[in-house]
């Protein structure tokens, strides 16, 4: 497990094939840090609190960004969302989220909620690499500055 | 007054006698045999004045003088008895109206009016025999001395200051007796009234000192209450004749004569009567010089005014006269100047007066066919039905029986021709000391008030039916109202119903589109997923392993992405369609012109916009909401670009035009057009009349146009030949 206080980014994604295509689309963006994949809800809201299956992650590692799918077994993502920014330990790390259109309401809820930006899960993947790019934050991966 | 003036007349005459010596004149009888009552109060136990005898009667000199004075001054006389410092109060307050004896003071003129004096008597001081040691009054000093309470002497003892040691007693006989058994040393007491008391109680040991160290004599009188004028005149009156008639002699002989008999000696009583009857009667004349005096004064101050009097009197009557006869002119006028008829009748119901009104409106020609004629007979004889008038049935002659005014508007009254006309009259009794003694009646002809009153009584019978009727009109409109009422009732309720079905339809309809959401939503992330896996795993495929596949095997493999493209594009443009549908209409006043020219800006590439020609003229503003309506610029625009891009002729014209109703703009290209007789499925979703190799396209475009439209409330067509260009419609109500 000690690769986990490692994680740089943590990708909430239930479907592989779409959690697959993120991880390509980070590494063409030759994003290489250390990522971590959960499953559901509740599977991320127990690492970034380090408790369950995650109870002996140290408290004070945090990952640097999470993507965060809008549509989750379990635990919905925008619950996800509401219960990192209420924490105010947790807030400050920024989340990204998925989702596959931009229905309305999910979108005004997220913002409501303190989301930090979304992308649109596009079906040509080449504009999925694009979005990965244009969210402009990166950079923050990339020079390993502490927040 | 003819009483007094005979009286005084009388006391004239018997004075005259009296001094000239003549004892026989002849009193004059009055009149009156009986005069006014007079209460006398008298003394029991003053003797020899005032007593009682053996059988309680009063008696003694003064009494039986006062008896014999009432008796010729024509009084009747009462006796009340009492003891004397009671009665002198009884006389000052008017209880009683005269006393017999009182001595004449000033101090006692204030309060009382006194007669003539009849009496005087001497003051004595009297002692036990054998007393010798008084020969001046200074000598008295330290005597105890004894008076009677009340008695003048008390009065006189006070102011000589007869001594230091002065005692009173109630009675003279408690005095002497007193004095008798040693418990004073002397009673001052009137000679007369001492000496009969002595003489009476044989007191032997009492003897009178000399007569001579008091020289006082007392004048006494008849006391009447103070004012008592016309008393005190007959008292005067009937002293003067008891005097002169011997009367009073007598009385006196009666009383005095034994004690003076016995101490006096002839010489004495001659001095005594000298004494006594020359000043008295010249006293008297002297009075009564002054009384007449003053009464011929008072007359004739009294006829004088009686004759003032009566002279006001006459003027009065004169000037009363003159005002009458005015009076009486002014009623004569009055009366003939009014406008209604006046009579009046005595008991008899006969005529007394008539006013000119009267005989004209009665159809007379002189008062003389009046006065004094029955009026009854004459005017009123029969009644209004044309049936005589029973006994007793007469209303003017009612104000006789009654003694009150009262008052007829429905009666006739009979004129001189013997025609009748309606009248109206008051009649009112005329009174004179509570007793009606005749009847005035005032009364006009009523012809025209009746008939008015007829004609008001039509017209409001008239109306009375009148507003009959329009009661009637009313209750059938109203009742007709009712009616309708009751059937807007109905169709409220009907309406209602129809409303709950609506509220029920939109609920479904809520719940339907709540579906739409879900499924909306399940769309856009469930089938998007494996799309994205296909053309996302095929990117990866080319990408890896593309160096091991030929030329057809990546042509494979482009088919796979573009159609997961394409079917990326019809998942959007469906999820687009029904979220058009669900949008919540915001309406506001949209410059639409405007909008279309930036939408062209916006839509066309700078290739297209340098190649087109963009007419438009101006259009006008339209209700909608914003959103929508840019939406359907956008895909017409779009479209019509789109159409004529392998076109030889790139124009967009864009217009409107003002309908009754509506307003409808229009967008025309001259591109590729269409097959007019596919117009009906141009605006179905994923309809196409090109195919997808001639026009990219997913079909969904005109069918979001139509759906935004409709939702407007407006219309859209289509009008278009195959490479001649369409030109596509769309209508928005007017305001």
């Amino acid at each position: 497990m000690e690769h986990l206080t490692e994680v740089e980014i943590l990708i909430v994604e239930d479907n592989p094939h779409d959690a697959e295509m993120a991880l390509r689309a980070l590494k063409e963006n030759k994003l290489t840090n250390k990522v971590l994949v959960v499953h559901d809800g509740e599977e991320a809201l127990d690492f970034v609190f380090a408790r369950g299956a995650f109870a002996d992650r140290p408290k004070t590692s945090r990952p640097k960004i999470i993507l965060l799918d809008l549509k989750l077994p379990k635990v919905d993502g925008l619950e996800v969302l509401e219960e990192i920014k209420s924490n105010p330990v947790t807030k400050v790390i920024p989340v990204i989220m998925l989702t596959s259109s931009k229905e309305e309401s999910d979108l005004v809820k997220s913002y409501e909620l303190g989301v930090n930006s979304y992308i649109v899960k596009p079906v040509d993947f080449d504009k999925f690499v694009d979005a990965i790019r244009e969210l402009g934050f990166y950079w923050l991966l990339l020079n390993q500055q502490k927040i | 007054m003819k009483y007094n003036q005979l009286n005084y007349f009388s006391v004239l005459v018997c004075l005259l006698l009296v001094t000239i010596g003549n004892t026989q004149a002849d009193i004059p009888v009055v009149d009156d045999p009986v005069g006014p009552v007079i209460l006398l109060g008298s003394e029991a136990d003053y003797p020899p004045y005032c007593s009682l005898d053996e059988a309680g009667q009063p008696t003694g000199f003064s009494v039986e003088l006062f008896a014999a004075v009432a008796d010729a001054a024509n009084l009747e006389l009462e006796i009340k008895i009492g003891p004397w410092l009671a009665l002198k109060e009884y006389l000052a307050k008017g209880i009683v109206d005269a006393l017999p004896i009182v001595a004449k003071t000033p101090e006692r003129e204030i309060r009382y009016d006194f007669t003539i004096p009849y009496l005087q008597l001497q003051t004595a001081i009297f002692v036990r025999k054998g007393t010798n040691d008084i020969h001046t009054l200074d000598d008295l000093k330290e005597k105890e001395i004894l008076v009677m309470k009340g008695d003048i002497n008390e009065e006189l003892a006070m102011q000589l200051e007869l001594s230091n040691f002065v005692s009173t007693t109630t009675t003279f006989d408690e005095a002497f007796l007193k004095l008798a058994a040693g418990e004073a040393d002397a009673v001052i007491a009137h000679r007369i009234i001492g000496l009969q008391i002595i003489d009476r109680l044989g007191l032997k040991g009492i003897a009178m000192l000399d007569g001579k160290l008091i020289q006082t004599r007392h004048e006494f009188c008849f006391a009447v209450t103070k004012g008592n004028d016309a008393l005190l005149a007959s008292l005067n009156e009937g002293l003067a004749i008891v005097m002169a008639d011997g009367t009073y002699s007598e009385i006196y002989k009666k009383w005095f004569g034994p004690v003076i008999k016995e101490e006096l000696s002839r010489a004495d009583i001659l001095r005594i009567a000298l004494w006594l009857f020359l000043p008295l009667g010249a006293i008297l004349s002297f009075f009564w010089i002054i009384a007449l005096r003053r009464e011929v004064k008072r007359r004739t101050r009294h006829l004088n005014e009686e004759i003032e009097e009566h002279k006001q009197t006459w003027e009065e009557l004169q000037t009363q006269q003159v005002q009458l006869k005015r009076r009486e002119a002014q009623i004569h006028l009055l009366l003939n100047s009014t406008a209604e008829g006046i009579y009046g009748i005595d008991r008899e119901g006969n005529c007394t007066f008539i006013n000119k009104s009267a005989l004209e409106v009665l159809g007379f020609e002189d008062r003389s066919q009046v006065i004094g004629k029955n009026m009854h007979q004459l005017i009123h004889h029969t009644k209004p039905d044309g049936s005589p008038y029973g006994a007793g049935e007469c209303e003017i002659h009612r104000a006789f029986r009654t003694g009150e005014g009262m008052h007829n508007d429905d009666d006739v009254l009979w004129r001189a021709d013997g025609t009748s006309f309606p009248a109206e009259y008051y009649s009112y009794p005329i009174r004179e000391n509570d007793e009606t003694t005749g009847v005035v009646v005032t009364f006009w002809n009523i012809t025209e008030q009746k008939k008015a009153k007829e004609e008001l009584l039509r017209l409001k019978r008239n109306l009375e039916i009148e507003v009959a009727q329009r009661t009637a009109e009313l209750e059938e409109k109203v009742r007709k109202l009712d009616k309708s009422q009751q059937a807007m009732l109905y169709m409220v309720e009907d309406l209602n119903e129809v409303t709950a079905k609506m509220k029920e339809e939109r609920r479904k309809l809520e719940l339907s589109n709540q579906e739409l959401d879900a499924f909306t939503y399940s769309v856009s992330h469930d089938l998007r997923a494996p799309l994205r896996a296909i053309n996302g795993y095929s990117d990866f495929l080319l990408k890896d392993y593309g160096d091991k596949l030929d030329e057809e095997g990546k042509r494979f493999l482009d088919v796979i992405r573009n159609n997961a493209t394409k079917m990326d594009r019809l998942i959007t443009d469906m999820l687009n369609l029904s979220r058009i549908s669900r949008a919540e209409m915001r309406m506001t006043t949209v410059d639409l012109g405007r909008v279309a020219e930036t939408i062209f800006r916006e839509v066309a590439t700078e290739e297209e916009q340098s190649h087109f020609e963009f007419e438009m003229e101006p259009l006008p503003a339209a209700f909608c909401d914003y959103a929508l309506i840019k939406q359907v610029w956008i895909n017409l625009i779009s479209n019509a670009l789109k159409y004529s891009g392998k076109s030889a002729v790139k124009k967009i014209q864009i217009g409107s035009r003002a309908e009754e109703n509506e307003l409808v703009f229009f967008v025309k290209d001259f591109g590729a057009g269409f097959n007019p007789k596919y117009k009906d499925k141009l605006f179905g979703v994923f309809q196409r009349l090109h195919r997808d190799d001639e026009f990219k396209g997913t079909g969904v475009g005109l069918a979001i146009v139509q759906r935004i439209i409709h939702r407007h409330g407006g219309r859209v067509w289509a009008e278009a030949e195959l490479d001649q260009g369409a030109t596509f419609y769309f209508s928005l109500l007017k305001n």
